[in-house]
């Protein structure tokens, strides 16, 4: 299948912000390229996942092979490898580009650039590919395709006559966009007579046919048959089967330097061929591996825990099989005393954690529930006892251990209509955020950045950016750097007990107020016992805040006569079962359904 | 608990009435009002034939499973419990002809307890001689508080100088025993106005207490067995009720119960029970004694050791299947295991002030429960007897929270 030669390969990606337009993008090139039958084109066709298509996002990458005949009267292979649009998958967006040769900036015409998208066409650009920019749906009344040149021109250097104006909805602009891929991106250059190199840029896991890896080859052929070798890993194995993506697995007899497509392993474990490896030939294999990718590192943190424990060996089949096809997030045993038995993961960021989390719940159908996010702090011992590094507040030793603590800080930018730099200066520095400057895209919008610990970024920094500018600031963030903060361990004390699910690591400043608020939460949703039970907020052994759940005075059935013992039965067997649903901490029964309020609305 | 409980014979018998002058808000019982319960439309015949109908089928079927009257293994009924409803709007005649239609099919001991609820209103009453006559020897009297704004807060049709006169009528009646329905926890009542009540109440000198925490059930019923919908009005009442009850105030008005009553001559025997010696309830205490009672009319439940069953609440259902000569429709509910038997059985009997065995509840499987229930202070030993274990004042307050935890 694969008689494209090398010179009519292109390898491109599309860049674009949530809801921007580049899944309908996706599915008019593919519509007119008719890789796909109209009978069989279900809208936003690469997001196949159920949660991709509702939220209106791409989490995994993926790739397609068009097959476009070309105003020159030639066909061209068109590889297009989708990549995430959200921040919390930058990663996996750096490891889709690096496997193309140019790429689709997709800019809504109403709305200009946002934050993620600056900052991947960066990437991009830093990784040498062409950008083609689309101005899309330029149909619409609030359509400002002037002023959105102008942003791009100032902003990215990309002068408007490269800009192709287009609406996927209606369809216009598609044939310039294909004609542009063949004109503009460069044909794939690898040696076809070198020794294999193929990069690794993703995988999933086939039930049948095991780890699937999606890879660019470099330099070289692979012929099915062949037995391959893992750089990195080590492993080698002889693939089940080669092909490319239509989106469908095509299974071929060769894919050769250029050509995207797949390898699938027969091997059962992600860790033998890792995303980032470089396959080659075990008989005759390169001398160096290609450059890889760094690892992307969890940025947050929290217990996942089933609502009901004897789902705890479920999670944790559910756990390793999600694990297979999102290698991105790591899962650890843990216990803890109001929440039962569970897993400490670490997720690349919040939508990450959802996504996760739903993820887990609808396809393995679990019932979870989760602790309050966390980040990973230094904590350096005192009396020269070294560093530790923690994730979970539990894990933090006693103060008088303690030198200094170091929280993880990021450097934020946010890109936002110019009405609101007053209110995003405002929530920065109430999330102790450090303004570190601000650039004018155009006359209406600004890039601000700012250094913020990121501790703060995920308890609510997000949400209350979107909801303060009415939905209109982008955030786009990485990671910089370690700082020592005064942080406490704020801990929850129910009758003198700690609830460990709802200890939390935090800015000296801000515990008394989180305190309170805890404190006074629980007060409203614990149920009253036979005994008066005090809820504190302490640091240490400080109690900061105090709040008391009185003593339950009378529970009883007054009258029990012939049809009332019928009666009475049920209510007691109904306030059984709701005792057996609840949680121990000391002597005292609080409802999961309490730890559930709590700690889903901590954020307020 | 090895052996599996077998049927019984009944010691007692259940008569429902389910007419009153009027709905009271808050009451749960199986109850028809109004131009049913009195007047020219009035249900009261249709009913009282069908009632003889049921008590000649039920005897019938006593008859066929443990053997004619008389027989060793069928003893005359020691407890008949006329409840309702107003029991005391049965006209007299047809009671004594209904106390005769029992004694004749079941049987009565000659020293039967036969216990008629009344309520004390004029027109709700009744001729308390001529229930005497017909064979009654305990009245319950449902008075429910002795102050006259908060009876008719609660929508009843009597004041207290009404349960004066029905007292006096039925002392110079000469029933054996005397009981009164009292109220706790009611909307709105302060605590001194609720205890100058009780004071009044003791001063007529009944012989038995039985003092009710109001409990208003807001919820659809969940206990599957046919009860009667709560009209809407009744609801929207509770609701309003419930917001203006207080449980601590209801918590000291119970505590004060205990205090007062020992005080006024009266020992608590059951949770709601307070009797002068000898004048306890027997007909209630065979229920929590788990012991075999038969039981005629709407709604009405009985129990023969082993399987539960109750009518249909509805008088149509009940009159109709009656009126065709057959058994009422209704429905049962048994209890499969051993151990739910002895959890019931244990809950029933900590509800009275002998309490339990220790021994025999720790055989039985209840150590951990009790040894619970004595660290929360809600059970203690017996004051006159150590092998025995009681409720304490706490536990009686707080018994679900013991009870929940057996069951």
């Amino acid at each position: 299948m694969s008689t494209i030669p090398q010179s009519r390969l292109r390898n491109f990606s599309i860049i674009a912000h949530i809801d921007h337009g580049k899944s309908t993008l996706a599915d008019r090139l593919l519509e007119a390229t008719h890789t796909v039958e109209a009978r069989l084109m279900t809208s936003q066709m690469l997001d196949s996942m159920d949660l991709e298509r509702e939220k209106g996002i791409t989490i995994k990458a993926r790739a397609v092979r068009l097959d476009y005949v070309a105003k020159d009267g030639l066909t061209y292979g068109l590889n297009l490898i989708d990549t995430p649009g959200h921040v919390d998958f930058a990663y996996e967006v750096s490891r889709s580009l690096q496997a193309c040769d140019g790429a689709i900036l997709v800019v809504d015409a109403s709305q200009g650039i946002e934050a993620q998208t600056l900052a991947n066409v960066h990437l991009a650009m830093k990784l040498g590919l062409v950008i083609i920019p689309v101005l899309n749906k330029i149909d619409l009344p609030a359509a400002d395709p002037d002023a959105v040149m102008s942003e791009l021109e100032d902003s990215l250097a990309i002068p408007r006559e490269e800009v192709i104006l287009a609406s996927a909805k209606s369809g216009i602009g598609i044939t310039e966009i294909l004609e542009a891929l063949v004109a503009r991106i460069p044909a794939p250059s690898g040696p076809l007579d070198a020794p294999l190199r193929a990069l690794v840029f993703d995988s999933h896991y086939d039930t049948y046919k095991g780890v699937v890896n999606y890879i660019r080859v470099q330099e070289g052929r692979l012929k099915a048959g062949d037995p391959i070798l893992m750089m990195g890993s080590g492993v080698t194995c002889v693939p089940v089967e080669l092909g490319y993506f239509r989106p469908q697995h095509v299974p071929v007899q060769e894919l050769v330097a250029g050509e995207v497509g797949y390898i699938a392993t027969g091997l059962k474990s992600v860790r033998d061929a890792r995303v980032g490896d470089t396959v080659t030939s075990q008989t005759s294999p390169a001398a160096e591996p290609l450059p890889g990718y760094q690892v992307a590192l969890p940025l947050v943190f929290a217990g996942l825990y089933p609502l009901s424990g004897e789902d705890y060996p479920a999670l944790r089949e559910a756990l390793e099989k999600l694990h297979l096809n999102d290698a991105s997030f790591t899962f650890e045993a843990e216990s803890s005393a109001a929440l039962g038995f569970g897993f400490r993961c670490g997720f690349l960021g919040l939508l990450h954690m959802e996504i996760v989390q739903e993820r887990l719940e609808r396809e393995f159908n679990l019932q979870l529930i989760a602790s309050a996010p966390s980040c990973k702090y230094q904590v350096m011992l005192s009396g020269g006892k070294g560093e530790l590094l923690i994730n979970n507040p539990a894990q933090l030793p006693s103060p008088n251990h303690i030198d200094e603590i170091r929280e993880p800080w990021v450097s934020a930018s946010v890109v936002t209509p110019s009405t609101y730099i007053g209110t995003i200066m405002e929530l920065s520095t109430e999330k102790r955020g450090i303004f570190d400057g601000m650039e004018y895209l155009d006359e209406k919008r600004v890039v601000m950045r700012f250094q913020i610990p990121l501790a703060e970024l995920i308890v609510d920094y997000f949400d209350q950016l979107k909801s303060r500018t009415q939905g209109y600031a982008s955030l786009d963030y990485t990671e910089s750097e370690y700082r020592v903060a005064p942080l406490v361990k704020l801990d929850i004390l129910v009758n003198g007990e700690p609830v460990d699910a709802l200890s939390t690591i935090i800015h000296r400043d801000r515990a008394q107020g989180s305190g309170r608020n805890l404190a006074s939460k629980l007060k409203e949703l614990i149920p009253r016992q036979m005994f008066e039970v005090p809820i504190q907020a302490a640091i240490g052994g400080t109690v900061i805040a105090r709040e008391t759940v009185k003593a339950v005075r009378k529970n009883v059935l007054a009258k029990c006569y012939g049809g009332d013992i019928t009666r009475k039965k049920k209510l007691l067997e109904k306030q059984k079962e709701g005792k057996e649903r609840m949680k121990r901490v000391g002597s005292v029964e609080i409802p999961q359904e309490a730890f559930l309020a709590v700690l889903r609305t901590d954020a307020d | 608990m090895t052996t599996g409980a077998q049927p019984a014979p009944p010691r007692g018998l259940y008569l429902h009435v389910p007419f009153c002058r009027s709905l009271c808000p808050y009451c749960d019982f199986v109850v028809v009002a109004g131009a049913a319960a009195f007047g020219p439309r009035s249900r009261m015949g249709g009913y009282l034939t069908a009632i003889e109908r049921e008590i000649d089928l039920r005897a019938k079927l006593m008859d066929a499973q443990f053997g004619s009257l008389g027989s060793a293994n069928r003893m005359p009924l020691e407890t008949l419990y006329l409840g309702g409803g107003t029991p005391s709007l049965l006209p007299t005649d047809r009671l004594a002809s209904l106390i005769e239609r029992i004694r004749d099919r079941f049987g009565l001991t000659p020293d039967a307890e036969v216990t008629l609820e009344a309520n004390p209103g004029v027109d709700e009453r009744g001729d308390l001689a001529g229930v005497a006559q017909a064979g009654v020897t305990r009245l319950s009297v449902g008075v429910q508080v002795m102050d006259t704004t908060a009876l008719r807060a609660l929508g009843r049709r009597h004041t207290p100088d009404d349960v004066v006169a029905t007292i006096a009528a039925a002392r110079a009646a000469g029933f054996a025993s005397l009981s009164m329905d009292l109220l706790a926890d009611l909307p709105d009542l302060p605590f001194d106005a609720w205890a100058a009540s009780l004071d009044a109440a003791i001063a007529l000198a009944p012989d038995h207490l039985s003092v009710y925490a109001l409990t208003l059930s807001l919820g659809p019923d969940e206990a599957g067995d046919d009860r009667l919908a709560t009209p809407a009005g009744a609801v929207a009442w509770r609701e309003r009720a419930a917001a203006a009850q207080d449980e601590e105030r209801g918590a000291l008005e119970l505590e004060h119960l205990n205090s007062r009553l020992p005080a006024a001559g009266y020992n608590w025997y059951e949770i709601s029970n307070w009797a002068t010696a000898g004048h306890e309830s027997r007909h209630n205490t065979l229920y929590w004694e788990r012991a075999s009672v038969a039981a005629v009319g709407p709604g009405a439940h009985a129990f023969d050791g082993v399987t539960r069953r109750w009518n249909s609440a509805n008088l149509d259902a009940w009159e109709g299947a009656l009126q065709q000569g057959e058994l009422p429709p209704g429905g049962e509910s048994q209890i499969e295991s051993d151990a739910a038997r002895a959890a019931e059985g244990l809950v029933l009997a900590l509800r009275m002030s002998r309490g339990v065995e220790r021994d025999a509840a720790v055989r039985e499987g209840f150590s951990e429960v009790l040894a619970w229930g004595e660290a929360n202070g809600l059970l203690a030993p017996h004051p006159s007897d150590a092998s025995r274990i009681q409720l304490t004042l706490r536990g009686r307050l707080l018994s679900n929270e013991l009870f929940s935890r057996i069951v």
